[in-house]
């Protein structure tokens, strides 16, 4: 019994050792890469589908743009990319997935946790049991990259990945990306967000100075 | 000319107040503005009521024509329109007006709370000028856009960089 808990342990422990963020880049095996990108409203969507534009579509395909219940804005500007990005050569590798919101704009702090939940396990759902690989059943992964760049929801997206990596399915490099608009101190998002991606990407030299490991590459967007 | 004012998505009172004052009037008629369209969202100030509705009020005032309304969906084709644009110090307002090459004057709201716009303004220094509400219309009326300097192209090398080689492309 107590070789048996020993064992547990060991195993519990080598699979969060497995999980912790790193810079060791994935081997290329194919010639396109799926991607994943949360779109968090407004300011947030403009931001992101500007990174996301400066992309090679060939490369990164299929691509999944994950939103919000109820956020037609980046459902639409999504489309918008898409379509002015479209090639002609066959049909656009692309999906809008919706997911709840982990918080509503003036909800009470109160009334966050179960939202939150329903929120985490709609990403739970979609990031790891819609891809727990079945004997016959060729299920690809959720993404090999998530690019994430707030608000709040997002952190959920992140915690799903986390059990991915804790049960040892594949799981997407996650990269964050500051909002240009912070240059002397985090968002929310980005600090809870910063132990847990893989590259965490600032805009301003002067936030990254501040952020031990940060990158900083310019302005990006 | 015309000077295009923007509050963002929500209100910004004391700006739409403060651009209708005979002081921001003559100061933009001084320096050739003819023309003042006002997106006022959903600011308090003395035609709210019939902005709020949908309408479009115009006025005149000190040989300035005035156009006011409350939203819409993109201000893309307004900014072009523009000689000069005014606005909160909104990151989407400052990168999409300074990408389109426009002298932009920009007002961080004093009344939200943790003001990380004045942050940006301040970093954006050499490509805009950043005014408070009370000093507007001198601002406006010293601005001289010939002295800021011109903000660089969007480059999608470097995220596109970035991600290639995070996945060893």
């Amino acid at each position: 019994m107590f070789l048996l808990a020993l064992a547990l342990a060991i195993l519990v422990i080598y699979r969060i050792f497995c999980t912790l963020p790193n810079r060791r880049r994935p081997v290329l095996h194919a010639n396109t890469k799926s991607l994943a990108v949360f779109l968090g409203s407004g300011g947030h969507t403009s931001e992101a589908l500007t990174l996301i534009s400066a992309l090679d579509f060939g490369r990164y395909s299929p691509r999944t743009y994950v939103i919000s219940e109820g956020d037609s804005f980046s459902a639409q500007k999504a489309r918008d990319l898409e379509s002015l990005k479209q090639t002609g050569a066959g049909p656009a590798q692309y999906t809008l997935l919706t997911i709840p919101r982990a918080r509503r704009v003036h909800q009470s702090l109160l009334a966050t946790p179960p939202t939150a939940l329903v929120s985490l396990l709609s990403c739970i759902y979609h990031i790891t049991l819609a891809h727990i690989p079945f004997p016959f059943r060729n299920r690809p992964p959720f993404a090999d990259i998530l690019i994430l760049n707030g608000p709040g929801t997002c952190f959920m997206l992140c915690i799903a990945v986390y059990i991915n990596k804790f049960l040892g399915l594949s799981a997407p490099r996650v990269i964050y990306i500051e909002s240009f608009a912070r240059v002397e101190s985090l968002s929310l998002s980005g600090k809870l967000l910063y132990p847990f991606v893989d590259r965490f990407i600032v805009q301003w030299e002067q936030l990254q100075e501040k952020v031990p490991g940060a990158e900083f590459r310019g302005l990006l967007v | 000319m015309l000077a295009f004012v923007t509050v963002g998505t929500f209100e910004f009172d004391l700006l739409v107040q403060t651009v209708l004052s005979d002081a921001v009037l003559l100061a933009l008629r001084n320096r050739g503005y003819s023309s003042l369209v006002v997106q006022c969202g959903n600011s308090a100030f003395e035609f709210a009521s019939a902005v709020a509705g949908g309408q479009t009020v115009t006025l005149e005032r000190h040989d300035v024509r005035v156009e006011l309304w409350k939203s819409k969906g993109a201000l893309d084709a307004e900014y072009r329109h523009a000689d000069l644009v005014i606005g909160h110090a909104g990151a989407g307002t400052i990168l999409e007006v300074l990408r389109l090459r426009k002298p932009l004057i920009v007002v961080p709201n004093p009344t939200l709370l943790h003001n990380h716009q004045l942050e940006l303004a301040r970093a954006l220094g050499p490509y805009l000028a950043t005014s408070s509400i009370d000093k507007l219309a001198d601002t406006v009326a010293a601005f001289d856009p010939a002295a800021l300097r011109e903000f660089p192209p969007f480059d999608g090398s470097r995220f596109r960089a970035l991600v290639d080689d995070e996945m060893g492309f």
